[in-house]
């Protein structure tokens, strides 16, 4: 399946990037556009104004997602938000770390195609890690 | 001399009365991205990446809930005026800033004076946590952001150096 978002993705639209990967659509294709113009007929946003799998209320689009597709996952929802939104609403220590290491990775690997494959392995390493710390 | 002036974000929005925490909200976020107010219901910023996207959401928000928001990309007309935008923006940092370094300074007076059952180090945490939210939104380099993290460092450094177990907080007490 198709899949579009915006370029130049940052912590929110990194991590969805991971979760349609790993939980949602295994064989998934991504553009990253800088107009909404060239956005392919057939794919599904996400992180993009208006559309089903995006900002809602007090969610960022990640939280969304996790809710439509029924993962759970409420550490790592908490990490991401408080990263995205910046409100502290989890008090997270993570997310200052993952708000720097995503910014400095996207100045480092400014193509959004690198950069995902990347940060699926930071978001990997972070969700093993705190499955160990539910145990 | 367009090149001397900085591109900035404006803001204009106006929500209903009531319910008062939309208003409320809103307010919150732009108070949390360092946005300074032009005048009722009109919020600036520096426009750069991160606070172009913060603002679409604040925007798109607001519509959300039964309110109006309009998103302005604008250079002021003169240098002049942008440096008294510029100025103000550092005067609020400053003013925070300033904040940190009392605390920071209090906070090792205290610790010399000995325990008193202060978790010194939580405190420190909490003053260091306050200043990393003001760099975040410090975009023009405020004079005193580097004495903050200066007051910051050494106040750590002495309680490190007093190596007093309850000044680490509860359950570090020694024998």
């Amino acid at each position: 399946m198709k899949w579009a978002t915006r370029r130049g993705c940052y912590v929110d639209r990194t991590a969805c990037v991971w979760l349609i990967r790993r939980f949602v659509d295994p064989e998934a294709t991504f553009s990253f556009f800088a107009d909404p113009a060239e956005v392919p007929e057939d794919a599904e946003l996400f992180d993009v104004a208006g559309a089903r799998l995006s900002h809602h209320g007090d969610y960022c689009s990640f939280e969304t997602f996790l809710k439509e597709y029924r993962v759970e996952d409420r550490a790592l929802v908490e990490i991401v938000h408080d990263a995205d939104l910046i409100d502290e609403k989890y008090g997270r220590p993570e997310s200052e770390g993952l708000d720097s290491t995503i910014r400095g990775m996207q100045t480092s690997l400014p193509d959004d195609d690198v950069l995902t494959r990347h940060t699926d392995v930071l978001f990997d390493g972070l969700y093993a890690f705190l499955g160990r710390e539910i145990l | 001399m367009e090149a001397d002036k900085t591109r900035w974000l404006i803001l204009i929005y106006h929500l209903p009365r009531e319910p008062s925490r939309h208003r409320v909200a809103v307010w919150r976020k732009l108070k949390t991205l360092g946005a300074l107010y032009l005048q009722d219901g009109a919020a600036v910023l520096p426009e750069n990446d991160i606070t172009r996207e913060q603002l679409e959401w604040l925007q798109l928000k607001v519509r959300e809930v039964g309110g109006e928001a309009t998103l302005w990309e604008a250079l002021p007309n003169t240098v002049a005026e942008d440096g008294n935008l510029v100025e103000a923006f550092r005067a609020s940092r400053e003013e925070a800033y300033a904040e940190i370094i009392v605390a920071a300074e209090r906070l090792r007076r205290k610790a010399a004076l000995g325990t008193d059952g202060t978790p010194f180090m939580e405190e420190l945490g909490k003053v260091e946590r306050e200043f990393r939210a003001e760099r975040r939104r410090d975009y023009f380099l405020s004079p005193s952001r580097d004495k903050a993290a200066e007051a910051l460092k050494s106040t750590r450094q002495f309680l490190l150096e007093e190596r007093s177990p309850e000044s680490f907080g509860a359950g570090s007490r020694g024998p």
